[in-house]
């Protein structure tokens, strides 16, 4: 077989369900050493694709016809017992939810040696000895206590691993990841696409990457495939791809980065200003203190967005429920129109609360299922009158029908503006937004934030923007402050910490973060300002410095000197010595 | 584990002393005159004073108590595993229960051991093509089995295969009178007899156990193929089965990886069952005459005789909670979970 | 959590499933449905419909049901309103009674019972499962330990023990029976408030200025009072099974209440020398209205679901 030959070449491909094409009539080819980006909203069949290509379908699908040739064997027409074992061998797989797609009652070992010993003709210690080895190589530390360990006993991150082990333990030559960041948090998914790369390119495997992040693709894939309905509707390489994407799905998605920064607020006032915030739950059973909250200091003017970024755990989402007393916060201050929000009492408290609102992150779950869209809204209507009900729907793009529909019936994207016109009906001064994209197909995501952009527009308001996908928050704030172990770390003009953040823990962050730009790729850079280790359980914080034991620029001091945010004649505040003396 | 283990049996100790205190207190506190209707109801007022002396009812209740609990000097109670006499018979109750738990647990556990086995290639079955046609039949009787009368399902058995057909033998007991039972040794006549090497005892035990594990096991595959249907199903359309097919494993391994994780769960409900069904097996020991702890509950509870009640009540409750305990244990030490 | 690639698989097993399940539990659920109906209105007018006085001895005793090739001769006699004997269309039991008459008068018992008990324990359980839902922590605690204990007892000794010694009558078996099935209903309704609590909708209505008593009455307890309904559907069929055993082991309702199980138990003995029909009609009325209940809830769940 020529070098050049693609090694995986799928022609005319179909998966139906029932009378629905899942995916209808695709055909493609992966070069050896390739990594391709397959993109498409949810919905469009990309993961039927994906476990299609291992001759694979959920039931009740079924494979309609068309050739997988892999290294040019085509796998559809070869008996089940040689199918399988080709699953593994030739090509490997990597799914979203790594946790789900192991076995909860089976060690992570076991599992790997499984596979290893259905492709392999090894022994039993010489697969224990292997899947320790390919552990190890995955970056795992203590990797023979490691796979000892139960799924629901390891992380999210080190469960994707043991899937890359148990996906190239045999060394296939194609690779299929599907989603295999999605619900990782942005510096363990920049390491571990990093990973998968090295992985792939030390074993000369090609790679099919199913994606809805373009930032991904931007930043890892050779070549992109996109997906609508079922069919491929465009395949370009990334750079001229970004450059000028062919297909309508791919430029409505794309549009979003070419939007303006949204206009400075009219006003300079401050609305809302918070002081010490601080909260810490109690853990049943143990009796430990988390302390989710750390004092935390946050200003917000009217008119004006505050993006409040961080991973998960940093408690961005109970300062947003501390703001609005949904948790009652240990101490702190949260002045608000002239009143101390934090020590109202709640009587008065429920008149004033109407001025603050807030939109949570699952759509669904937001909205009560035994009402109607009519009544949900009007739930924050003093006067409810069929006109104004009709009227608030329509500013958040939803037709007057959808009053009398009840939630169930629809797509999350009109959920979410069922929870917003919710929100702009009690005529507030400052909408929490709780990650109210993170829930939504990336084409919904943008029809809410354009949706966002121009009621702050109309109305003025201002929003305390929360979410860990830097994006959207790029595309939405005036301000970001960035949150690491419940406690700010800084804050300053969007321009200021995504062009040149001065803490450590900002800096790894957006050097973590994935673009959908292809000036910089990461691939071709060496990663720099990644932080070592792990992060500290916020059960036992360290004296010092909660990011000493990880700084790259870690200073003797920081190790025993609490940091106090220090506000810089820039404007801007940050919460490191070292940093804000340079 | 043995944390786990040792929680888990404090706190059935603790539920089984609130059940005795419970059980003594609510039956007194129930309008129901014990004496009257010992002494009968015509009973002249001497007759039925020195009825209650002789039960000691004329005693303070709190008296009464101490003796039930075997604190009062002189007597035993339960405390020291006594339950007392039979105000009917004048026996000693652990006697009677002694003789007639066994044929119930015996009835029980076989129909329980029965009704799994058949329910597990059926949820098998099932979650090869959920929403097909053997499942969308087996789910329809789960659900019929599941709601039925058991005791009429005896009668309707004993006449076909009794009446009608002659292949069962009468309803009237565990063994044919002409049969010499084998010597108690457990009190299970299955193994008694093959411990004793009776053939002829054997057979005709199970042959009188037929039907009344027919009827059983009919009745309780209901809940427990439901049961195994939907965890077989869950696990087979699970996101690890899946993984594994993507990895290449044999068909025979990935069953044996769903099968753990299907019936792991299934045991602390089974547990559950047992427990239920123990208490219900009254019924089914009419019907067939069997003679079990649930015709025995029957007739004390019939008779007022109330440390038969007593005993009854919680010798029953104590064997559900512990099987309970030990199957919840087993699925703990299959699910590494549930050991937090 | 996020948005997650699986959807697009799952939306089209989902439709594909309800596709192919609908119809079969469709069908179920309106034949569940049906029955329910019918049980219930029996209850309510059964006795009238009778043809024959359900508690006068008759001298037709042990009398079978016509067989198949008689019934049409039958129905043709009776529509002509020629002279005819007496039909009993179920054949009559050793006391001479109509077998028919009492099987339709029976749900007057059978079904108002179970209906009486679960109706009160779900009222009293829904209540007490909001209060150890929303409770102080060891409120709630010492309640569910409580209603532990009494699911600890065994279900059918003690419903034995208790209408036998408060004195065998209807009021006794309801209070029994709803006494036993309420922690059912307090363990559903507690977890489903402790969830319910913290929906998003809940916390939306708290920003919206609404007081915690408006909550509870408009978003808690009536999302979480839909699992107790339907858990209501199924409870009441094995109601009707645990009155109908109660009084076939002489421990329920007192004869001569026209009632299935002791209709069964009467019957029993004549079983073995052939003469089934006394017992199989009635036991086929328990089956038939158990199976309708459990085919309700089962629908009812599935519709909940979706």
């Amino acid at each position: 077989m020529p070098d050049n030959a693609p090694i995986l070449a799928v022609r005319g491909f179909s998966v139906a369900f029932g009378a629905n094409r899942a995916v209808n009539d695709v055909s493609f080819d992966i070069n050896p050493g390739e990594i391709v980006g397959l993109t498409g909203d949810s919905g469009s069949g990309k993961s039927t694709l994906g476990l299609g290509l291992l001759g694979l379908v959920r039931a009740p699908g079924r494979i309609l016809g068309g050739s997988i040739a892999i290294e040019g064997t085509d796998l559809l027409r070869l008996p089940e017992a040689e199918r399988r074992a080709r699953r593994g061998r030739q090509i490997g797989l990597i799914v979203q939810n790594p946790r789900g797609s192991l076995s909860p009652l089976h060690t992570v070992g076991q599992q790997i040696r499984s596979v290893l010993r259905a492709h392999l003709t090894i022994t039993r210690p010489q697969a224990k000895l292997r899947s320790v080895d390919l552990l190890r190589q995955l970056g795992l530390n203590d990797p023979e206590r490691r796979a000892q360990a139960y799924p629901h006993e390891i992380s999210g991150g080190m469960a994707q691993r043991v899937l890359i082990a148990m996906a190239m333990g045999a060394g296939p030559r194609v690779l299929i990841a599907d989603e295999p960041t999605s619900g990782l948090d942005v510096t363990i998914q920049a390491q571990f696409l990093d990973e998968l790369s090295k992985v792939s390119r030390q074993a000369g495997s090609a790679v099919l990457l199913l994606t809805q992040d373009l930032g991904i693709i931007a930043n890892y894939c050779d070549r992109v495939l996109v997906m609508e309905d079922g069919r491929l509707v465009a395949e370009d390489r990334t750079a001229h791809f970004f450059a000028a994407p062919q297909d309508r799905y791919s430029r409505r998605l794309l549009s979003l980065a070419q939007l303006s920064p949204p206009p400075p607020p009219k006003t300079a006032e401050t609305l809302l200003a918070v002081h010490g915030l601080s909260k810490a739950f109690l853990l049943r059973g143990s009796g430990k203190r988390l302390q989710a909250v750390d004092r935390v200091d946050l200003a917000i003017g009217r008119g004006e967005t505050l993006g409040l970024v961080g991973e998960s755990g940093s408690g961005k989402t109970t300062v947003g429920r501390c703001l609005l007393r949904l948790i009652e916060p240990d101490s702190g201050k949260v002045m608000f129109e002239g009143r101390d929000l934090a020590r109202t009492p709640l009587a008065t408290l429920r008149q004033l609360r109407r001025r603050l609102q807030i939109v949570f992150q699952d759509p669904l779950d937001a909205l009560d299922p035994r009402w109607t869209v009519g009544r949900i809204v009007s739930e924050a209507l003093e006067r409810p009158s069929v006109g104004r009900i009709a009227e608030l729907l329509q500013l958040v793009g939803l037709d007057p029908s959808t009053a009398s529909l009840r939630a169930r019936g629809l797509s999350a994207g009109a959920q979410q503006r069922v929870s917003i016109a919710r929100a702009i009906a009690a005529d507030p001064a400052l909408i929490v937004l709780d990650e109210p994209t993170s829930a939504l197909t990336p084409l919904a995501r943008v029809g809410i934030v354009t949706l966002l952009r121009s009621l702050q527009r109309e109305f003025g308001m201002s929003y305390l923007f929360i979410s860990h996908d830097l994006n959207t928050v790029e595309q939405l704030s005036h301000r970001v402050a960035v949150m690491y172990l419940g406690q700010v770390v800084e804050v300053g003009t969007r321009e200021q910490v995504f062009n040149a953040p001065l803490h450590p823990y900002s800096r790894a962050l957006l050097a973590a973060h994935l673009a959908p730009d292809t000036t910089d790729r990461r691939i071709d850079r060496a990663p720099g300002a990644a932080l070592a280790g792990e992060i500290p359980s916020p059960v036992d914080l360290p004296v010092g410095c909660y990011l000493a034991s990880r700084c790259p620029n870690v200073q003797e001091p920081c190790r025993t000197t609490p940091q106090d945010l220090q506000y810089l004649p820039d404007g801007r505040a940050v919460r490191c010595a070292p940093a804000a003396a340079l | 584990m043995l944390a786990f283990v040792g929680r888990r049996l404090l706190t059935a100790a603790i539920q089984l002393v609130a059940l005795a205190l419970i059980v003594f207190f609510a039956i007194r506190l129930l309008p129901a005159d014990p004496v009257a209707r010992l002494a009968g109801q015509d009973a002249s007022r001497e007759s039925y004073l020195s009825s209650q002396h002789a039960l000691g009812l004329d005693r303070p209740v709190m008296v009464q108590f101490g003796a039930y609990i075997g604190v009062l000097p002189g007597s035993s109670g339960l405390l020291e595993g006594d339950f007392g006499r039979s105000w009917v018979t004048g026996d000693p109750i652990s006697q009677e229960i002694r003789r007639t738990l066994p044929i119930t647990l015996e009835l029980i556990t076989i129909s329980f051991v029965l009704a799994f086995v058949i329910s597990v290639p059926l949820g098998m079955i099932c979650a090869l093509r959920p929403g097909g046609i053997a499942d969308r039949m087996t789910f329809g009787y789960s659900l019929f089995a599941g709601s039925q009368p058991e005791f009429w399902w005896g009668l309707l058995f004993i006449f076909f295969f009794f009446s009608v057909l002659g292949w069962a033998p009468p309803p009237l007991g565990r063994l044919n009178p002409m049969v010499t039972p084998p010597p108690v040794v457990t009190g299970f006549i299955t193994i008694d007899s093959l411990l004793a090497g009776d053939g002829e005892a054997l057979w005709d035990g199970l042959h009188h156990l037929m039907l009344p594990v027919a009827t059983k096991v009919f009745v309780l595959s209901g809940p427990i193929v439901k049961m195994v249907r939907q965890n077989m199903t869950r696990v087979m359309t699970s996101d690890y089965v899946l993984y594994q097919q993507a990895s290449g494993i044999s068909p025979g391994r990935i069953a044996l990886t769903a099968l753990k994780n299907a019936l792991a769960p299934t045991l602390t409900l089974l547990g559950i069952l047992y427990g239920y069904i123990l208490g219900g097996a009254v019924l089914i020991e009419t019907v067939f005459s069997l003679g079990g702890i649930g015709q025995y509950a029957v007739s004390a509870v019939l008779a007022f005789d109330y440390p038969a009640i007593q005993a009854v009540v919680l010798v029953i409750a104590a064997i559900s909670l512990f099987v309970y305990l030990a199957l919840d244990v087993a699925h703990a030490m299959l699910d590494p979970r549930l050991q937090g | 959590m996020s948005e997650s690639a699986e959807i697009d698989t799952a939306l089209l097993q989902a439709d594909f499933d309800a596709q192919l399940a609908r119809p079969v539990s469709n069908t179920l659920f309106h034949v569940g449905a049906a029955i329910v109906a019918l049980s219930l209105l029996l209850m309510v007018i059964g006795p009238w419909l009778t043809p024959y006085d359900i508690g006068r001895p008759s001298d037709e005793i042990m009398q079978p049901p016509p067989s198949l090739s008689q019934v049409p001769g039958l129905v043709r006699q009776m529509l002509a309103g020629a002279p005819h004997p007496a039909i009993h269309w179920l054949g009559t039991d050793s006391a001479g009674l109509d077998v028919f008459s009492r099987v339709l008068a029976a749900p007057r018992a059978d079904v108002s019972i179970a209906v009486g008990a679960n109706l009160f324990s779900l009222l009293v359980g829904s209540l007490l499962g909001l209060f150890a839902g929303t409770a102080r922590p060891w409120v709630g605690g010492l309640t569910m330990r409580i209603s532990d204990l009494v699911q600890a007892f065994p279900v059918f000794i003690t419903g034995m023990i208790l209408v036998t010694l408060a004195g065998r009558s209807n009021g006794t078996i309801v209070v029994t029976l709803a006494l036993l099935y309420t922690p059912i209903y307090i363990r559903l309704t507690r977890s489903e408030v402790l969830t319910q609590r913290h929906r998003g909708f809940v916390d939306a209505a708290r920003v919206l200025g609404k007081s915690e008593g408006w909550i509870a009455l408009h978003h808690v307890l009536p999302n979480a009072l839909a699992p107790a309904m339907i858990q209501a559907s199924v409870t009441i069929g094995f109601a009707i099974l645990m009155t109908a055993g109660l009084s076939f082991v002489g421990a329920g309702v007192r004869p001569p209440t026209p009632e299935w199980g002791l209709m069964i138990a009467a019957g029993a003995d004549g079983i073995v020398q052939g003469e089934w029909w006394p017992s199989v009609f009635p036991g086929i009325a328990i089956s038939i209205t158990v199976f309708g209940y459990a085919a309700f809830g089962n629908g009812l769940e599935r519709r909940h679901a979706r």
